[in-house]
């Protein structure tokens, strides 16, 4: 794998774990118990930890290579809804129920401890990150464990073979996620030249249309129709 | 009641406008979400200030969104026409993703609260900008408003007379996308920061760079006021913004300044490059001076007002400010405490009072914090976490106050979370990260521990009147813009305070003089007694996250930086 790729892989991790430590902060804020609100708190510190951890790793194997290329590894916040890493409806506690909302940290934290022993073997053997690695991926696995815990003594009737459904469903949503997007960049490709040629007819009318028309020099600007959208 | 809306372009926000002209709530959407620099529809705004004063949509007026949704789209898109096909990727983008952008409000407006779609009225970009000012200018009768931010939904700056809050008449604009604020923000790209985030980096910076030097005097080609035709002249063979979703600038401007700063690299005072990239910022900070202060001349010739109002993103640079503050002509500005597109929420929401039939309407002057909280709210939400994880040291105010000024006395820093939030983007005392401002060390600590900030930017000061006028060279022209850190200052010759770890190495300071009655006050008022006149004042959040909004986000940052104690309305807490 190339260093641009991986420099690409931290990236996006660095907005994964922020993206979690934001859904446990929101999940802390939005939750009626006071324990698991603690819960939340602690799980969104070791998120925004990892995040930290992630960025300082991105950092150093990015700041002598050439500008052009790491220019576009730079974090903006913004980037975390523009990814999709925090959906544009809302938090997870906002828009699921508590219930699929364990079940999601449950599985997920299980696949994230996966994807950092992938990042950790990318990195090398003998890596002075690894050991930082190893770290997040126990927490992650303290947090597959609490959401497990969580899960079988408030849903006692849920036997262990169903959140070994549940994680079965998560698995194939987060492939399907995969596949879709891979579909979308490919789909992006053969509609290309479709968007092209209604950009261009657009820009023949863009061109004709006379914005000018609009200008404002020496109107009351209070006096133009509220209802206007131009 | 009216509720104002700014959102898709900068920093969305939400404000609330009552009956009588007073702005009673206001959000930033970043606040809520946590999200720095979110731009989304501010749907957890609008959510919680329909839920705190149990707004029916028979109780709303109407709803104003701060631009001209279908303007700002055409703008851009037929600019971009002009340089076909080189920026067919931009077209295609801004046609494809037109969901995301202002056209969008009706459509989020109906999904969040149906029904009040209906109630929903437009105002251009840069009137929402002005009376935003005129809000909180004590004076509202011929003034002279001047806006100037990266684009609007027409133009990229402007001139008005106010003739009163219900005569503004258009003078002059200048045409995307010749922009100061798109010049300025291509600038930060290029020195390697975030543009929209990373612009008073550049200003911080510029302090250290030589208006002599090379690199500053190549940044002249790039910019210029024409004092023939009154306009911003712009060489665009620079700058990519208008063409490409990816670039602001090109390989010309890499061929004149050199290659562009690696974002990963520190960048710190006696390092290899560091003199060239604050050359360039000097450069760019200069022109920026150069061309507003041309503008201000030019707006006085035109409007034969000597009472300036100023806003749009390009007055948040805090460093020109007292540059124009200087022009002999100028007799006052104002500028509002959040002069960008955020603050312009509340002057949308003022354009639906003004419109009304309500009768003997007048503009209340907002306050400094206006964003309804207090962590009462949220006392037996937390409790587990506080009895886990902290300790509440004393829950009576007034003990708080002294031992947080014991701790700020013995070099602690402490951080505040004190009932309603600033209208942003500074921290004004109740959402601030506060520390004695002439122990080093102290500032060093809440500088580079607690919030990782480069060393190279200064951190601003917080002190009394008369404080401020023993050390500072204030100039009366911009006094209400100390209140809201809205300007730089020069420290008098000779001061003690110029040795302060807040002074900028240009010895000059982002100063805030802080008004009675507020939590700041009560500290300073305490702590000159105890031989401490000056606070250094940040806001509350670790890099990269926005300003603290609730006592969790306090605690949050508790638990992941180096900072122990919280002064909040349940009284002193501590980290255990
Ligand atoms: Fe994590
Ligand atoms: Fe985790
Ligand atoms: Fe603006």
């Amino acid at each position: 794998m190339s260093a641009s790729e991986i420099l690409e892989i931290l990236h996006e991790t660095i907005y994964a774990e922020h993206g979690s430590a934001l859904e446990m902060l929101a999940a802390c804020k939005q939750t009626k118990s006071t324990s698991l609100a603690y819960g939340y708190f602690e799980h969104a510190k070791d998120e925004y930890n990892h995040t930290k951890t992630f960025k300082e790793i991105l950092s150093n194997k990015s700041y002598n290579c050439y500008v052009d290329i790491v220019r576009k590894f730079r974090i903006t916040p913004i980037g975390l809804i523009t990814k999709g890493y925090v959906s544009r409806k809302g938090y997870l506690i906002e828009t699921m129920n508590l219930k699929d909302f364990i079940a999601y940290v449950y599985t997920n934290e299980l696949l994230a401890e996966t994807s950092f022993a992938k990042i950790k073997k990318l990195l090398g053997p003998n890596n002075k990150d690894s050991n930082r690695i190893s770290n997040i991926m126990d927490d992650e696995l303290r947090h597959h464990g609490m959401a497990k815990e969580y899960f079988l003594k408030y849903y006692p009737e849920l036997q262990p073979w169903q959140l070994l459904y549940y994680k079965t469903k998560e698995t194939i949503k987060n492939k399907t996620r995969k596949l879709y997007h891979k579909n979308i960049i490919f789909l992006e490709k053969i509609f290309f030249p479709l968007y092209s040629l209604l950009t261009l007819i657009s820009s023949r009318l863009l061109i004709i249309l006379n914005l000018t028309e609009y200008k404002r020099t020496d109107c009351n600007l209070m006096d133009i129709n509220a209802r206007s959208i131009l | 009641m009216f509720i104002g809306i700014s959102a898709y372009n900068h920093e969305s926000a939400i404000a609330l406008v009552d009956e009588s002209g007073t702005l009673i709530n206001y959000y930033r959407e970043e606040s809520l979400s946590r999200i720095k620099g979110d731009k989304s529809f501010p749907k957890r705004g609008l959510k919680r200030i329909i839920k705190l004063h149990e707004l029916e949509n028979d109780s709303i007026n109407s709803v104003i969104f701060y631009e001209r949704p279908l303007s700002s789209f055409l703008f851009p898109l037929k600019e971009a026409t002009k340089y076909l096909p080189e920026s067919m990727n931009l077209m295609v983008h801004q046609i494809r993703n037109f969901n995301k952008s202002s056209l969008s409000c009706y459509i989020d407006l109906a999904k969040y609260c149906p029904g009040l779609e209906k109630k929903l009225i437009y105002t251009d970009h840069h009137l929402s900008h002005t009376l935003t000012s005129i809000a909180y200018s004590n004076k509202q009768e011929n003034l002279c408003s001047i806006v100037v931010d990266g684009f609007g939904d027409r133009s990229t700056s402007s001139i008005s007379y106010v003739k009163d809050k219900y005569n503004i008449k258009e003078l002059w604009s200048s045409n995307y996308p010749a922009s100061l604020g798109l010049f300025y923000s291509t600038i930060t790209d290029f020195l390697g920061f975030s543009i929209n985030e990373g612009e008073y980096k550049v200003m911080g910076l510029s302090a250290f760079g030589k208006s002599e030097s090379k690199e500053a005097k190549l940044i002249t080609r790039l910019i210029r006021w024409d004092k023939c035709k009154n306009e911003i002249i712009m060489d665009l063979t620079y700058f990519s913004f208008h063409k490409s979703i990816t670039n602001s600038y090109n390989h010309k401007l890499k061929d004149l300044l050199g290659e562009p700063r690696n974002p990963f690299a520190k960048l710190q005072p006696g390092d290899k490059y560091f003199q060239r990239y604050a050359n360039i910022a000097r450069g760019a900070q200069d022109i920026t001076n150069e061309i507003l202060s041309e503008i201000f001349k030019f707006a006085y010739q035109i409007t034969k007002s000597n009472h300036f109002l100023f806003s749009g993103g390009v007055a948040l640079n805090s460093s020109s400010i007292e540059y124009l503050a200087n022009l002999e002509f100028v007799k006052s500005i104002i500028i509002p405490p959040s002069p960008g597109d955020s603050g312009a929420a509340i002057g949308a929401s003022y354009f639906g009072y003004l419109k009304s039939n309500l009768k003997n309407k007048s503009i209340d002057k907002p306050k400094l914090y206006p964003s309804e909280y207090s962590c009462i709210e949220q006392r037996d939400h937390i409790k587990k976490i506080l009895d886990t994880k902290f300790r509440v040291v004393t829950n009576k105010e007034d003990e708080s106050i002294d031992l947080a000024c014991k701790l700020i006395s013995q070099g602690e820093v402490i951080g505040v979370i004190i009932s309603n939030g600033e209208t942003g983007p500074r921290a004004l005392g109740n959402r601030s990260l506060i520390c004695n401002g002439s122990n080093k060390h102290s500032v060093n600590v809440l500088n580079t521990l607690i919030k990782s900030r480069s060393p190279f930017r200064p951190t601003a000061p917080a002190m009394r009147k008369h404080i401020a006028e023993k050390y500072f060279q204030l100039n009366p022209a911009i006094m209400d813009s100390y209140n809201s850190m809205n300007a730089t200052c020069r420290s008098k010759k000779d001061s003690i305070s110029i040795t302060y770890p807040i002074t900028h190495i240009d010895g000059t300071a982002r100063l805030q003089i802080v008004q009675d009655n507020t939590i700041l006050w009560n500290i300073l008022e305490r702590l000159e007694n105890m031989g401490i006149e000056i606070l250094a004042n940040s806001s509350l959040n670790i890099s990269g996250d926005p300003t603290c909004f609730d006592i969790i986000d306090g605690l949050m940052v508790c638990s992941i930086a180096p900072l122990n104690y919280l002064l909040t309305d349940l009284g002193m807490i501590k980290k255990r």
